[in-house]
């Protein structure tokens, strides 16, 4: 016979003892016998239905938690199982018996639309709130316990990589690399930092006009951004902005968020695991929006230099036009995934078309 | 002491009769509307406790899926302990950390270091997860056990990788019907140790069904989408070849429809393969005299994938308890045991405790046990 449901359960009560109907399966077998669970005014817990009668102190049974209303265990001493659907019986009995309630508190939650409603609101409210502030604010945290040489070891073999595959050596003169490495010194000499920063000059090919940084200190510039650029304030706005880069650890936060978003999504979500997929394109998301952070890091970086210095800040927005320019138009436009804001906000572009 | 079972359950046999075979169907009891409650409450109080309390909200989770999976009248339980699971997945979280850190910090080393351990390792993390996860399953108060070695792991998950690849994938199938029987041959119920009877034959067919009708799909839809005249414009001698959304981009409404259609056969072999996979799976486990069934079938698995899927996307993730228990509830309505009607008749045996670690890694790691 199936296991008694709750609505053909019939539970008795009288003064001070319940009966409730189910199964009892003894432990040694998958044999289980129509049973009827008594819960005794003398404080005597009997099963009857079976061969042998049992009878075993309240303390000495336990009792499954509830979950949505799956079949209920009363556990006994040797191993044997009362198994029944009558939760709301079990719950009634554990409550007049004064039995410990468990997490019967967690079902009361479950239980309830206004408590799931509510539930809901929190977790949109608090996954945005820590995935926009806290895990940026932990990274930074961190970052500043890590010693510097971390920074170095941190894709150091970068440049070998992008030499064996992309790069060729700069073809600019000798004299304007000595120029522009004295620019770049000019930035640097006045930061107070443990970073050893240095220059590097490739000649793009495939990458094209292009400059970035590593975490190392060293900022690499290609031949054709430097044929790009109409002025030398123009590269330097540029340098000045991978400066801001390594100067803010922006790899190793980087590396830090990342690594913190993946595991907490994979920890909090970690019930979604057949639906991984998405929830692997959320980290990078994430990660494109930290990123576009730590872009108008640099950015803020890179003008505030300027104009310490005395250099307009529309040479910056003039650069990074033309460089957005030669790689279409791309880069306008908001978008969630990119790694960089959009030039438009970044920068007031004048139309140079003429 | 032994229960009759209810005959007329059985629409194949109007007769009771002694070696009578019944099909006893698998059952899932649960809704979407109470999962949902359970899932959201369980998600704050996982994000209001910094992810420990995931732990209790997985055992709450698995309960809940089978305490409501019903077969012969009986449901199954969860037994696993909250605190052993949380255990695991602290030694999960820092080693994953270490790795990501090591990764970044010393590429190299790192590469010398986790190829190995992981080769080693994978073995060890599936038979212990697997190990658990029976373990702390139950069925009429007796535990399944897992019986599978270290070594036969090995065997399946590593050796017949490494044979797969030095004979170029002729032996994937066996690879993959290997993993299947480590698994499924060395589960019990009780002192009841199951038993694999599915073939490689089984394994190589489907297997290479899918491998033809994915190769051919895939040609034509190349070759179809190329000779489009927008597409085919971008082709120019001396110019890098467009990108990707660049070609999407020039293929225009046509194009876009052929996508579409791509997508859907695409799919529609991955269906094939996961239902084939299942039925192979499930189909050919034995336990006694009791014999799984599985009659998944490629197109309603597909339907409830996709479905699924965008309702997951347009409610961001709202959808996700009841596209659980749809898909578990489909899995189910399609399974059953083909039975001589006494699943009475089990025996217990002595079962150790095992700890959790095994199975939190592959969760972590998202490691397919093939099952």
């Amino acid at each position: 016979m199936p296991l008694a449901r709750k609505s053909v359960t019939s539970s008795t009560w009288t003064s001070g003892s319940s009966l409730i109907n189910g199964k009892y399966f003894n432990g040694l077998s998958s044999a289980g016998i129509d049973a009827t669970l008594e819960f005794g005014a003398d404080g005597l817990v009997r099963v009857h239905g079976g061969a042998v009668p049992i009878a075993v102190p309240l303390a000495e049974i336990k009792l499954s938690e509830r979950v949505g209303n799956i079949t209920r265990r009363v556990s006994f001493p040797g191993g044997g199982v009362f198994e029944t659907l009558d939760n709301d019986a079990i719950d009634h009995a554990r409550d007049a018996l004064g039995m410990r309630r468990g997490a019967s508190l967690v079902h009361w939650l479950e239980s309830r639309w206004p408590v799931a409603i509510g539930s809901l609101v929190a977790v949109a409210l608090l996954s945005i709130a820590f995935f926009q502030w806290g895990v940026p604010a932990i990274a930074s945290r961190v970052a500043k316990v890590v010693p510097a040489d971390v920074d170095r070891a941190l894709g150091s073999g970068s440049l070998d990589i992008l030499d064996n595959i992309a790069f060729r050596e700069s073809q600019l003169s000798f004299e304007r690399q000595k120029e522009l490495q004295s620019r770049f010194f000019a930035i640097t000499q006045t930061l107070d930092d443990d970073h050893d920063y240095r220059l590097e000059l490739r000649h793009g090919g495939v990458i094209g006009p292009n400059a970035f940084a590593l975490p190392s200190g060293i900022v690499v510039m290609t031949d054709e951004l430097v044929e790009l650029a109409e002025s030398d304030e123009e590269l330097v706005a540029v340098l000045a902005h991978e400066i801001g880069h390594v100067r803010g650890r922006h790899a190793l936060r980087q590396l830090l968020q990342a690594a913190g978003v993946s595991s907490l999504a994979v920890a909090l979500l970690g019930d979604v695991s057949s639906i991984s997929g998405l929830l692997g394109a959320a980290p990078a998301l994430l990660h494109a929006k930290h990123s576009r952070d730590f872009e108008r890091e640099a950015d803020l970086f890179a003008k505030q230099w300027l104009h310490e210095n005395g250099i307009p800040e529309s040479r910056f927005d003039a650069i990074l036009c033309r460089i957005s320019g030669t790689h279409g138009k791309r880069t306008d436009g908001y978008n969630y995934f990119a790694s960089h804001p959009s030039t438009s906000e970044r920068a007031r572009c004048v139309d140079e078309t003429d | 002491m032994n229960e009759t079972l209810v005959q007329d359950e059985s629409p194949t046999m109007p007769e009771p009769a002694p070696l009578a075979r019944i099909q006893l169907p698998f059952e899932f009891r649960g809704n979407g509307a109470e999962y949902f409650r359970i899932w959201i409450v369980n998600l704050l109080l996982t994000i209001v406790t910094l992810g420990i309390y995931s732990a209790w909200a997985k055992v709450r989770r698995l309960r809940y899926f089978y305490g409501n999976t019903v077969l012969d009248g009986h449901t199954f339980d969860y037994h696993g302990s909250p605190l052993a699971i949380l255990k695991g997945r602290l030694i999960v979280f820092v080693a994953y950390v270490a790795f990501l850190l090591a990764v970044q910090l010393y590429p190299k080393i790192a590469i010398f270091v986790f190829i190995p351990l992981a080769l080693f390792g994978v073995p060890w993390i599936v038979m212990r997860s697997r190990m658990f996860q029976l373990r702390m399953t139950s069925y009429r108060n007796l535990r399944f056990n897992f019986l599978g070695t270290y070594g036969g792991a090995m065997a399946a998950f590593i050796g017949w990788y490494v044979l797969t690849i030095i004979t170029l994938c002729i032996l994937y199938p066996i690879w993959v019907c290997k993993r299947v029987r480590y698994s499924l041959d060395n589960t019990a119920y009780g002192s009841q140790r199951f038993s694999f009877l599915t073939r490689n034959g089984t394994y190589y067919k489907f297997c290479l069904i899918t491998f033809a009708l994915s190769i051919c799909g895939y040609l034509v839809f190349i070759y179809q989408f190329v000779k489009l005249p927008g597409v085919r414009e971008l082709f120019y001698p001396d110019v890098p070849p467009p990108t990707m959304l660049e070609m999407v981009m020039a293929a225009g409404p046509t194009g876009w429809l052929m996508i579409l259609v791509a997508a859907v056969v695409g799919l529609g072999i991955a269906g094939y393969y996961q239902a084939s996979f299942a039925n192979a799976a499930f189909g050919g486990t034995r336990a006694g005299e009791q014999y799984g069934r599985s009659y998944l079938r490629a197109w309603p698995l597909i339907g409830i994938y996709v479905s699924n899927l965008f309702g997951i996307i347009f409610t961001l993730g709202l959808f996700y308890p009841w596209a659980k228990v749809r898909q578990t509830r489909y899995h189910l309505s399609n399974t059953l045991i083909d039975s001589d009607g006494n699943l009475a008749a089990f025996t217990a045996t002595s079962s150790a405790g095992v700890d959790a670690v095994g199975q939190e890694v592959g969760d972590f790691f998202n490691v397919d046990f093939g099952i």
